[in-house]
């Protein structure tokens, strides 16, 4: 059996969850951890993660400055925009 | 269909023009009924592209891929073209700037007729949870012509449309059997290359470990074609890999130097159907005809491939999709506060599959389950990627189905699981990094295409390419 607290998982991915849906996911992810706790069995007493495959250092490259967008390149995507700035709501009192 | 060497040849001698090439083609992509484009780019934006590609021809100066149409997958980032991941929350998005793979293609004179339809944020196996409806399987169960079958996901729109014969080729996206999974599905070719091998710069962010772009064609040629041109360092992907690329149309016509070894693992072919066992029976013989050796092997590790990756792909996914927050581009739901904003933007912009995903991401990443689930699965990881290692100390290629299934009914799986179950005999690869190919291999007792997968060693996509392309010619599918 696992302990999912769905409303504090969806709280942290940011998401919100009506009742309806809060049962439906809360019984999809307990079927897919059970599913997944096979895992569980498995001996990995001294196996180190496996971050990424190569597991060569990640390639760094040097920080320059280029102009590749423009102000307004950068804010043709953008759901609201006042001049130069994305547009929010007022977010200090 | 025909391929990519010959369309140059046709183009090359004057028999056609690239803008005779192009307008066939699009017009049988505009006529599509089966949903396989999210997006068609108005001939008009491609009119220079058509005419520098002719002149070019004209010259004798043509490109690797001058002058033909391709299918993307609506994943990748394309300048000035919509692209939507196949979600609400990109619905109008316009990226302004072209992935490195896109960008390499352009660079070889190919021609984009538009963006392949797939599953949200490529998180699918059959091309359902794309918000712009599921995608439809040209083939159909010759018992039940009237039922319309799934592609295949999550690249489902690019493995449809090259089956349908509306594109010449398309290119994909793999994280746990996304381009071999729909290939197979739809009996076209789908070419997974080495993790590294192809840059993601640009490519819509899944699950970053593990996702890898790659062909989807007619024929193995015509992936060699295409790796050839995608295949390249990226400074921009600290995973590229900058190993010497070979040149993958090298060997493709010629039979083995030397005496080469192919694996069957046991532990796969436990539970396959009549229809998939038969597949793996055949293409043994055809490996004995070309007097290659097959061994029976054995993986530990298979059963706890599924359960790694939908720990993994998830929690990385969770990662990336929090980007999406109303702000800076895509869909804005309205909210008082920002906080609202963010989250009803998140509630209403994503579909049903990606929120699932995000959730058991989020599960695996919280504060108490961190250790139990997501740092336990990458040490299973490791286990899986010298389960393999061990493997290839006795042989140089593994064989596999690649998928459990034929393709189904739309609506038919619904539950996740079954749904997860799909990509049984293409995530482990996933997990390992390495290349993997699907060639369609025969039919099932429905008439339904179905595939073989051919795996290779790391960096190793020539020979891969070659062996793949000797068992094509035997097995003639397309015949």
């Amino acid at each position: 059996m696992t302990d999912i607290n769905i409303k504090k998982v969806s709280y942290l991915a940011k998401l919100k969850l009506n009742d309806e849906k809060a049962t439906k996911y809360e019984k999809s992810l307990s079927e897919i951890i059970n599913w997944v706790d096979n895992l569980k069995k498995l001996d990995t007493e001294g196996t180190k993660p496996l971050h990424n495959i190569t597991e060569k250092n990640t390639n760094l490259r040097e920080d320059t400055v280029k102009k590749n967008n423009s102000t307004e390149e950068i804010l043709s995507n953008a759901p609201e925009k006042a001049q130069n700035f994305f547009r929010v709501p007022k977010v200090v009192e | 269909m025909l391929s990519i060497r010959e369309l140059k040849k046709k183009l090359s001698e004057k028999k056609i023009s690239v803008s005779e090439l192009f307008d066939e083609f699009y017009k049988k992509a505009k006529d599509s009924q089966l949903n396989s484009f999210n997006y068609l780019i108005d001939p008009e934006k491609n009119k220079h592209l058509i005419n520098e590609s002719q002149l070019r021809y004209n010259n004798k100066k043509e490109e690797l891929l001058d002058g033909i149409p391709l299918g993307i997958k609506d994943l990748f980032c394309t300048k000035g073209i919509p692209t939507t991941a196949s979600s609400k929350i990109l619905e109008n998005f316009i990226p302004q700037y072209e992935s490195f793979v896109t960008a390499s293609l352009l660079n070889d004179g190919a021609i984009f007729l538009g963006k392949n339809n797939c599953d949200e944020f490529a998180m699918g196996s059959s091309n359902e949870t794309s918000f712009f409806g599921p995608v439809i399987n040209p083939w159909k169960d010759s018992n039940k012509t009237n039922e319309n079958l799934v592609p295949g996901g999550s690249s489902g729109g690019s493995a449809s449309a090259v089956a349908e014969g509306i594109c010449v080729a398309s290119i994909g996206t793999d994280t746990g059997g996304s381009i071999r999974q729909p290939a197979s599905l739809c009996g076209v070719v789908g070419l997974k290359p080495t993790f590294g091998s192809c840059s993601r710069w640009g490519v819509v962010a899944f699950a970053s470990s593990l996702d890898q772009a790659g062909p989807i064609t007619n024929s193995v040629e015509d992936a060699a074609f295409i790796l050839n041109s995608i295949s390249g360092y990226d400074k921009n992907d600290s995973t590229s890999s900058d190993h010497k690329r070979d040149n993958y149309l090298e060997n493709i016509d010629k039979k083995f130097d030397n005496k080469i070894t192919v694996g069957i693992p046991s532990d796969y072919l436990k539970d396959v159907n009549s229809d998939i066992a038969e597949q793996i029976d055949l293409a043994k013989k055809h490996l004995a005809k070309l007097n290659i050796n097959v061994i029976d092997v054995e993986f530990t590790t298979t059963e706890y491939a599924l359960s790694t990756y939908y720990i993994l792909a998830p929690a990385e996914a969770s990662s990336n999709l929090a980007r999406y927050d109303g702000i800076r581009y895509g869909y804005r739901a309205q909210g008082e506060t920002l906080d609202d904003i963010y989250i009803n933007t998140r509630t209403e912009g994503f579909g049903e599959e990606v929120t699932r995903r995000i959730l058991i991401g989020t599960y695996v990443l919280s504060a108490g389950y961190y250790d139990a689930y997501y740092r336990k699965a990458q040490k299973v990881r490791r286990l899986i990627k010298e389960d393999f290692q061990r493997i290839y100390r006795d042989v140089d290629f593994i064989l596999t189905p690649t998928a459990p299934n034929e393709a189904f009914k739309v609506g038919e799986k619904l539950d996740p699981i079954t749904m997860y179950m799909n990509d049984i005999f293409t995530v482990p690869t996933s997990l390992a990094g390495l290349p993997a190919i699907s060639i369609p291999s025969g039919l099932s007792k429905n008439n339904l295409p179905l595939g073989i997968q051919l795996i290779g060693n790391y960096f190793q996509e020539q020979s891969l390419i070659q062996l793949a392309s000797l068992l094509e010619k035997e097995l003639k599918f397309n015949d």
